[in-house]
């Protein structure tokens, strides 16, 4: 059997440890599966199962899972003859079962870790709403993957410079203090290196170190794209949530949703994106609740495009 | 000013001194335990007196480019601050004064000193 690679957070790509995390399972599952009750003859299991090209079914009554019959059990009953027996004689009553708000990840290491070929998936009510098959994560991760390769193609240079033009990519998770500020001293780094002003190497410094922080102290985790022309440097972050509420407040100097726990560690004070905004030429945010934040700074390199001071 | 000057100043510790820090330019002091005030600082040549010894601390005095790092009241850096410092080749000294008392005489060095 083939079975699904180990999708680990240290080995895998970021592009796909993103869309494996950031994907629910109620985004892939087939939703209001077909389902039997408990007192369904196996006959009817047989007939459903040819007719509907399936190898499983959930076993249900308004919403409440009992168990799932397979087509190793009908075959078993085949085998003996015994198509009038009910569903509840047959079925496999011990489930492993999924959640709808569960990242796809946790769906990929249960197939996994058992041998089933499908798995039921109930909501907060620990209602059944739906059912995910391996097909199912592969036609979610083939579509979602082609997404972010066609983003990232347009993100790609046409022409490749060797030296300060640079396109990377960069992951954060929630409360990584540990890791937090990798990506913007890396940028740092790059631009020291290939002698951009100290002043702008400040000022670019300043605006990915705020964003970078604030992702991690705020929100469930993102992405920070850098994009580095000899004209400019871009740094786009998204972030899958919570989002925030409003906008304006959050780019007022002081105001601050940080904890105290955050204030601990000398962040939080309410300064984060005034600043990262005052020493960007271009800022731009957007900002959604439930879904998460999106944040562009440019700042120019060229001294005719600049308006800022560091 | 150095901060080869300001050392025994302060009868620091060097947990970290990277090639040639002891001729690293001083000329103003940035003194928080706030990493949000060190970054809005529109300071350069400057060092930074503080009693955060996060790995945090250190990457924000990287990032807003201070000329060295000063920890306060005796304080010793775990030791990824320290591998974290030697990463970043930022010079990293200890004192056993208070932040007041260390900005204080840092800051009286600097007022007699004219070689910025």
């Amino acid at each position: 059997m083939n079975r699904l690679p180990d999708l680990s957070l240290e080995t895998s790509p970021l592009t796909l440890v993103e869309v494996i995390y950031s994907t629910a399972i109620r985004d892939v599952m087939s939703a209001d599966p077909i389902s039997v009750a408990r007192d369904t003859p196996m006959s009817t299991v047989q007939q459903l199962m040819r007719d509907q090209g399936v190898s499983g079914l959930p076993v249900a009554e308004d919403g409440r899972l009992f168990g799932i019959i397979s087509v190793h059990d009908l075959i078993e009953i085949l085998q003996q003859g015994k198509l009038d027996m009910p569903v509840s004689a047959c079925m496999t009553e011990r489930v492993v079962t999924l959640e709808e708000e569960m990242p796809l990840s946790l769906a990929i290491s249960t197939f996994s870790k058992y041998p089933y070929g499908r798995f039921p998936v109930l909501n907060g009510a620990q209602r059944l709403t739906g059912i995910i098959t391996v097909r199912d994560i592969n036609v979610a991760l083939v579509n979602r993957l082609l997404q972010q390769v066609s983003k990232f193609e347009s993100m790609l240079d046409s022409e490749v410079t060797p030296g300060l033009a640079l396109s990377r990519v960069f992951h954060t998770r929630q409360h990584d203090f540990e890791n937090g500020g990798k990506a913007s001293t890396t940028i740092k780094k790059h631009l020291v290196e290939h002698h951009v002003d100290r002043s702008l190497v400040k000022r670019v410094a300043i605006a990915s170190y705020e964003l970078e922080i604030n992702q991690v102290v705020h929100s469930i985790g993102g992405t920070i794209s850098y994009r580095i022309t000899p004209e400019a440097v871009e740094i786009l972050v998204q972030d899958r949530g919570p989002g925030i509420t409003n906008v304006d407040k959050a780019l007022t100097e002081g105001f601050t949703t940080a904890d105290d726990w955050i204030k601990s560690l000398g962040f939080g004070a309410g300064l984060g994106l005034p600043n990262a905004k005052r020493v960007s030429d271009i800022f731009f945010i957007h900002s959604e609740p439930g879904v998460g934040t999106t944040v562009k700074a440019v700042i120019h390199l060229k001294k005719q495009n600049q308006e800022k001071e560091p | 000013m150095t901060l080869a000057k300001i050392t025994p100043l302060l009868k620091a510790d060097v947990f970290h001194g990277p090639d040639g820090y002891e001729t690293t330019a001083i000329a103003h002091i940035v003194a928080s335990d706030l990493m949000s005030d060190v970054l809005v600082a529109h300071t350069e040549d400057f060092v930074l007196i503080t009693s955060l010894a996060s790995d945090q601390m250190i990457r924000t005095a990287d990032l807003v480019g201070a000329s060295g790092v000063i920890l306060v009241n005796g304080k010793r850096p775990p030791a990824s601050l320290t591998t974290l410092a030697q990463e970043l080749e930022m010079p990293l000294l200890g004192t056993a004064l208070p932040k007041f008392e260390a900005c204080l005489a840092v800051g009286q060095a600097l007022l007699q000193d004219t070689t910025v």
